[in-house]
């Protein structure tokens, strides 16, 4: 047996003992791969949507680089360490430190280059299927599948450094170490139990001060505690796994009536000492998991923003024309053109739109016309107004101003006509930033009557025509008026002058869903390494410590306990190492969705509470699942001979 | 009326090659008795005590201890009865590691749900009588052999069983402290009508007996009781070892694994 096949036999044999860590790893390459699919993709232009998304996929493989870096380094860490008995032993034998040093690096290597064969193996198997669905939420019309040697090179040397960075660093660990402190296994001596009472409390302070900043937060100091709370709850997260639970567990213990009572003595006591030896790694699930929740729940709550969408944009089509009536006409007819050429059904109401100023508060009003606005209120299905003579409607968007409008009555200054009665229209027509707030709707009497065009602003009170699209199949009208859309967006870059203004809400919602969709299903990939990598520590811990368990279990049995009693021990300790860090770190993301659901509300006043139930319910059922299947297993393996 | 009763008891293990480790074997022990048991290595000494605390099946004959006959009852019965009729000694002391040295004594108690006073009377009483006053809130990892395997011994009286069985409690310990351990399990025979079964390799240990019982190839070999001298039994015991035919090395007090 040569050096090389020692160390491809230590690997290949304790398999079951790598598996989780494997499984992890392979999965990051993986997705890294496919995002490198996507990036180098030949058919992927630089512009628009495809711009978005190289740049948040390069983004999540830089992510994704820094995370496995220092999910490996630990996972070294903790493997070198259970394995520090045979190390210890191999160099009693005579091995020499630097054929130790040797062997790690080579079965470091040995399982990082099977995990980049695997990784890019399974991604290119699996490339075809990303590479659909993004072609579909960008609506490319192709994006096939290709064979270029780039998105190999990229992976096999991102994922070779850092398989040589683990090797080199992970040899360090054993070198220092000497040969008794290797045969005891002892690398640090976690006494169980340890704990100091000031950290625990302190624990417990730091968490209940960033949650109550974390609900209590406004719009004011909303930047500001996005600074502050993250390293508090992180400091408070670290204090509570290493502290806190240390020290409720022991006051528990001091209440013998409770702990001395059937399988609890055993189970508790097994518990202390698992949540011992783990609290860093279960300190470092909590964070990794909070920040997967997280990801995963900021993308889905945009999603949230194009469900609200149509609410605020009822209307199919936008067009205003503020020069000569022709210009607006020619335009008019030519969007109803392409709306017929889409086999689009639509209606088109024009709607002229005339400025006052109130004299009351020296403000600008517009006012459209009682027929007009029953012609779209009614092609909308929404109810028709119904005014006399000084009565009015305020379509304002926000209720506050609509509240504010109703108690005062109004005189339009250059007309001399005054307003009473001014009730909110309860529906949204026209979007917010298409109409002014101080809008309002007269009846026609009135309407006719305002003739004086507002002071210094143009010869006429008609300062627009408004015309206003309304098209059922409203998703549909994305490629509809192009021409106008190319034209805005050349004058804001060029600082053109244009005389109208266009726009197009299915478009708009197009763009929206798609960047959103695409950002999640980034997020979510990068997510799923995240949280895998998470259960691949769990799984690893109780691998780690399966023979001592089995033989404790052996005792146990022996002593007589039953086999229900051993089920119940062994659910008592599974439970905390499973569902602890994950419920500090659904805490924590709730108190972060607090805090986001008032960022949110400055820019789109929609509640996110519904996506984000979704969000941790379907991780919550991933962990379940996941609970039980280790829980067979492990039991399996606790009662085989 | 004997407390154990072995009634023509084999244990076959089948597998590639079948071995018969025990053979029509009939021995008896009455309440309050001290038994030690002795033969060479791969005698069958092991798999007798499994087979008398039921964590081993039966191939044949019959074993019954007080009035029960452990092979009749069903799994969850099983249980409950090894918890409070036998109580175990094991050569590598067998205590749990996280618990501390009083949580380790009250092991069984609380299994059996004893009210929580009368756990915390029993711990005193017993942690007095095997000198663990001083060390009840210490690990196991924290305490010298002869303290855990004191600890063991209290662990195994303090339900009181009917039973309790030792494999070769003085394996790990040094001379001064195996001595200390077999007068204590004596003692609990002698003051306290315990009935133990010992299994052990250690004539000195077996001299400490009421009764040695001798066994080869998992049969019958021989017994013989104690007399008023400790010294001349030891003698005897020698004696009989030679006749069993091991080769020296094996009888001795340390057992290499």
């Amino acid at each position: 047996m040569t050096f090389r096949q020692f160390a491809f036999r230590n690997v290949l044999r304790s398999r079951r003992s790598y598996a989780a860590f494997f499984l992890a790893s392979v999965f990051s390459v993986m997705v890294f791969f496919i995002y490198s699919m996507f990036i180098f993709h030949p058919q992927f232009r630089n512009e628009g949507l495809e711009r978005l998304a190289l740049r948040g996929m390069f983004a999540a493989e830089l992510v994704l680089y820094v995370f496995t870096l220092f999910f490996l380094l630990y996972s070294m860490g903790a493997f070198l360490q259970a394995r520090s008995k045979e190390f210890g032993l191999l160099m009693q034998l005579g091995m020499t430190r630097i054929q130790l040093g040797w062997l790690v690096f080579l079965e470091t290597m040995i399982i990082g280059m099977v995990s980049i064969a695997a990784g890019m193996i399974f991604g290119f198997a699996f490339a075809k299927f990303f590479l659909m669905i993004g072609r579909e939420l960008m609506e490319m019309d192709d994006l096939p599948l290709y064979f270029s040697w780039q998105p190999f090179v990229l992976t096999l040397f991102a994922f070779l450094s850092l398989f040589v960075l683990i090797s080199v660093i992970s040899v360090f660990f054993i070198r220092t170490r000497r040969i008794t402190d290797l045969l005891r296994g002892e690398w640090q001596n976690g006494r169980t139990g340890s704990y100091s009472r000031p950290f625990a409390v302190a624990g417990v302070l730091f968490l209940v001060i960033s949650y109550a900043l974390a609900a209590a937060v406004k719009d004011s100091t909303v930047y500001l505690m996005t600074i502050v709370i993250p390293p508090l709850a992180t400091v408070a997260t670290y204090l509570f796994f290493t502290h806190t639970v240390h020290w409720l567990l022991s006051l528990y213990k001091d209440r013998k009536d409770a702990y001395w009572r059937q399988t609890r003595l055993v189970s508790i006591a097994e518990s202390a000492v698992k949540l011992k030896e783990s609290a860093h790694m279960f300190f470092i699930v909590t964070i990794v998991s909070t920040v997967a929740f997280l990801t995963v729940g900021t993308l889905a709550s945009f999603m949230s923003y194009t469900g609200d969408f149509r609410e605020h944009n009822p209307l199919g089509l936008i067009y205003l024309s503020f020069g000569s009536e022709e210009l607006g006409e020619t335009h008019a007819a030519y969007l109803q053109q392409e709306l017929a050429a889409e086999g689009l059904a639509y209606e088109l109401v024009p709607l002229t739109v005339k400025q006052q100023t109130s004299a009351e508060a020296g403000v600008a009003v517009q006012l459209l016309k009682e027929q007009e606005f029953n012609r779209i209120a009614g092609a909308l299905g929404q109810p028709a107004a119904d005014l006399r003579k000084g009565e009015a409607l305020s379509i304002a968007s926000d209720e506050t101003l609509a509240e504010q409008m109703e108690e005062q009555d109004l005189l339009l200054e250059e007309s001399s006509i005054s307003l009473e009665n001014i009730d909110p229209y309860p529906h949204a027509v026209f979007p917010a930033h298409s109409l002014g707030d101080n809008t309002l709707v007269l009846s026609d009497e009135d309407f006719l009557a305002v003739d004086e065009p507002p002071a210094g602003l143009s010869d006429n009170a008609e300062i627009f025509t408004y015309y206003a699209f309304d098209v059922p199949a409203w998703t549909e009208t994305a490629g509809v008026g192009e021409v106008l859309t190319e034209r805005m967006a050349e004058a804001q870059t060029e600082g053109g002058d244009i005389n109208f203004y266009f726009e197009n809400p299915g478009f708009s919602y197009y763009w929206f869903k798609s960047s959103f969709a695409l950002l999640l299903l980034i997020g979510v990939l990068v997510a799923a390494v995240f949280l895998l990598a998470a259960g691949s520590f769990i799984y690893f811990k109780l691998y780690t410590g399966l023979e001592r368990d089995r033989k404790q279990y052996a005792l146990l049995i022996r002593l007589g306990m039953t086999q229900q009693e051993l089920r119940k021990v062994v659910n008592r300790q599974l439970i905390p190492q499973f569902f602890l860090p994950w419920t500090v770190a659904l805490v924590h993301s709730g108190f972060a969705f607090v805090t986001l659901q008032t960022v949110w509300d400055e820019f789109a006043a929609s509640s996110i509470f519904l996506e984000m139930t979704v969000v941790l319910a379907g991780f919550t059922v991933l962990q379940i699942l996941y609970f039980y299947l280790i829980r067979w297993r492990y039991l399996a393996h606790l009662q085989a001979p | 009326m004997p407390l154990l009763k072995i009634e023509d008891v084999t244990k076959v293990y089948e597998g590639k090659v079948t071995h018969r480790a025990l053979n029509q074997l009939s021995f008896e022990v009455e309440q309050g008795e001290f038994l030690a048991v002795m033969g060479p290595s791969g005698s069958g000494k092991t798999t007798l005590l499994n087979v008398i605390s039921t964590v081993d099946s039966l191939t044949g004959g019959y074993v019954q201890i007080g009035r029960t006959d452990p092979y009749a009852l069903d799994k969850n019965e099983l249980a409950l009865f090894r918890r409070r009729e036998l109580g175990f000694v094991f050569q590598d002391f067998g205590l749990l590691e996280m618990l501390t040295v009083e949580e380790n004594l009250v092991l069984p108690l609380t299994l059996d749900n004893v009210p929580t006073d009368r756990m915390a009377k029993r711990v005193l009483e017993v942690a007095k009588q095997l000198s663990l006053t001083g060390i009840l809130h210490k690990r196991p990892s924290e305490i010298s052999g002869g303290e855990a395997q004191r600890t063991a011994i209290g662990r195994a009286l303090i339900h009181e069983p009917s039973l309790i069985l030792a494999d070769e409690p003085t394996g790990n310990l040094d001379s001064k402290t195996s001595r200390d351990v077999l007068e204590l399990l004596s003692d609990a025979s002698r003051a306290r009508g315990a009935t133990i079964v010992m299994v052990t390799h250690d004539p000195v240990a077996a001299s400490y007996c009421d009764r040695v019982l001798f066994i080869k190839d998992g049969e019958f070999f021989n017994e013989i009781y104690r007399d008023d001298r400790r010294q001349t039994f030891y003698q005897r015991v020698l004696n009989v070892l030679s006749l069993l035919g091991g080769n020296v090395n094996d009888l001795s007090a340390i057992r290499l694994p």
